[in-house]
């Protein structure tokens, strides 16, 4: 399994994502070795819920630009599992590279060992900045066309993302698999017979409902779609709005809702803590995500998990976590009036409310529970497996 | 006896005097009875796969065909060398002997060849960043030194081609002088001296 971030060096998605995979592997009777960039005070080799993690010299020189850095990181990650799986007799059956920042890693220990490679595409460049634009860009996007085109399977965490990146790289539909990304219920089950009672007073006065967006604060993730839905909002309920994340926006959303005259009902945490998370999403009376572009949106599934009600924007992956009104609420793109219509249906009904949230939370355990995810990528390794054992590499 | 020589140029694609020099020796340590593969950069002046004077020559392309500087593309180029040599020593039934870099281009495929595949390397030092960027320290010039200085530590044996480069080498890497064995081109017996060394590497040296 090659990635560049691995608790506790986490940086976006992947490193939670490689940890329960890898973690969900090794109980589905799986050896798994994660070789990844090292973190100031983890060890360097260590075994972790079953599997081994080997933390490897990430390069640390200053380098021209990122992505220079990611070619020079790849170089050291590359040698440093060519020396593992040497030291392992050749006894590794497939490699696993996660995005194109360890692309060049995966496609070199492919050829060297002639074994096969799969890859998981979490997002795209194309996607990221709505277009190519810039040679560094095309740059990437054309590593990441390598990346796929060299992977025997490319595995994607949504529907929607199956048919982007066979858009973006051209793939024939059978080399793409779709393995929902999942979430760890057991962690907000911990939380549940903890009494909230205090902590809530913290961020909402006790008449008040409260409307919880958590994501980073820039223009993909729709915040200020949030923020001018707050005062529609507010004539027929009354609630705390509360965002949570950082970002380059946060400086012109405050002002916007100042200028509203609403700064006593917004309140921008800035980012917090996992528990601190978890517990507004424990408390929270509906939980929106408002996004203009999403891969998948794991926050609309932690919200599930955490049993609170969620408003979504009908795209990308939100589209498919949520059906509207059996598991949440799927209001248009980028449309404050229909922002504001879904928050304030949840809030002010409480029976159609504890419904959506009951059928949440069964979806989450039934479709994006890491032990049904490790399957299902068990199963891709093991097909791939066996149309292996039939080429000339076998 | 088989090796690999990896060199950014060769004939006809010529740069600087590298390109002849290689083509020189391959065609000489053919007549050795050596087994020679040259991997090398393609850009469409001939054919991908062609044998000359018995030299079996890979030309690869990079996949990757927009760059912001050379780095990124010598890096990426870099899977194509290392893809090219595994296929030869697959198709030899891994009897490759010893791996000759020219210059720090591919030596991060040599590394990974070396580690995957037990594979020992020479790294043959034409130039030293330190001279072409006359000790400039950017972190482009900073980057270089450091894939020269993972081939240093990491090759079986360096060959250079004057004491003073061996010097430099010394004073800039701290390489071992033993390590270091000075073969001028075109001085008498250039050829048989690095036949002798590849012979060194292979029979002496501990490859893992």
């Amino acid at each position: 399994m090659l990635s560049w971030e691995f608790p506790p060096r986490i940086i976006g998605g992947i490193s939670p994502h490689v940890y329960y995979l890898s973690k969900s592997l090794a109980k589905n009777g799986m050896k798994v070795y994660v070789v990844t960039c090292d973190f100031p005070g983890a060890p360097q080799h260590e075994v972790v819920d079953g599997m081994e993690v080997f933390r490897m010299d990430s390069y640390k020189n200053p380098s021209p630009d990122f992505a220079t850095w990611v070619y020079l990181m790849n170089v050291n990650m590359q040698k440093e599992t060519a020396a593992l799986v040497n030291d392992l007799g050749n006894k590794v059956d497939v490699f696993h590279a996660h995005d194109w920042l360890v692309a060049t890693a995966g496609i070199g220990l492919k050829h060297t060992f002639r074994k096969p490679l799969l890859a998981t595409m979490h997002s795209t460049e194309i996607g990221r900045r709505n277009g190519i634009h810039f040679d560094y860009e095309k740059m990437i996007h054309e590593t990441e066309a390598w990346l796929t085109y060299e992977a025997w399977r490319v595995i994607c965490c949504s529907d929607y993302m199956v048919s982007h990146v066979r858009w973006a790289f051209g793939l024939p539909g059978d080399k793409l698999s779709m393995v929902p990304n999942g979430v760890n219920t057991e962690v907000y089950e911990k939380a549940e017979n903890e009494n909230l009672g205090q902590f809530r007073s913290k961020f909402a006065m006790p008449e008040e409902k409260i409307v919880l967006f958590v994501g980073r604060l820039v223009y993909e993730k729709g915040a200020h779609v949030f923020v001018n839905a707050v005062p529609k909002v507010l004539g027929k309920a009354n609630a705390k709005f509360i965002i949570v994340g950082n970002g380059y926006m946060k400086e012109q959303l405050s002002s916007l809702v100042r200028g509203m005259g609403l700064a006593h009902k917004v309140l921008f945490t800035g980012f917090v803590d996992d528990d601190t998370l978890r517990k507004l999403q424990k408390c929270a009376d509906v939980c929106v995500v408002p996004s203009l572009f999403e891969p998948f949106g794991i926050v609309a599934l932690e919200a599930m998990a955490a049993k609170s009600p969620v408003v979504v924007s009908d795209t990308g992956g939100l589209s498919e976590i949520v059906e509207h009104d059996v598991t949440g609420v799927k209001v248009y793109v980028n449309n404050p009036d229909s922002l504001a219509w879904g928050i304030t249906k949840v809030l002010l009904d409480d029976a159609y409310a504890n419904l959506i949230r009951k059928n949440a939370y069964k979806k989450v355990q039934e479709k994006y529970n890491w032990s049904k995810i490790a399957q299902q990528t068990k199963g891709i390794y093991e097909a791939v497996l066996g149309e292996y054992s039939k080429s000339f590499w076998a | 006896m088989n090796a690999i020589i990896f060199s950014w140029e060769y004939p006809p694609r010529i740069v600087g005097q590298l390109a002849n020099h290689v083509r020189e020796l391959a065609a000489q340590l053919v007549r050795n009875s050596v087994g020679i593969y040259v991997v090398t950069y393609h850009d469409y002046l001939t054919e991908q796969y062609n044998e000359t004077d018995g030299v079996k020559t890979y030309r690869v392309v990079n996949p990757v065909r927009t760059h912001i500087g050379v780095l990124t593309w010598v890096l990426t180029l870099n899977q194509e060398v290392e893809r090219a040599a595994a296929n030869i020593y697959y198709s030899v039934n891994k009897h490759v002997d010893v791996i000759d870099v020219y210059d720090w281009h591919f030596i991060p495929a040599a590394v990974t060849l070396k580690k995957a595949l037990n594979i020992p390397f020479i790294y043959s030092v034409e130039s030293l960043e330190e001279h072409r960027s006359h000790g400039a320290n950017s972190p482009f010039n900073m980057a270089i030194k450091s894939i020269e200085w993972l081939g240093m530590y990491e090759a079986a044996r360096l060959i250079v081609k004057s004491e003073w480069m061996r010097d430099e080498t010394y004073r800039v890497y701290k390489v071992p002088m033993e390590k270091m064995q000075v073969i001028p081109s075109k001085s008498a017996n250039w050829t048989k001296r690095i036949l002798e060394t590849y012979k060194d590497v292979t029979e002496g040296a501990n490859p893992k």
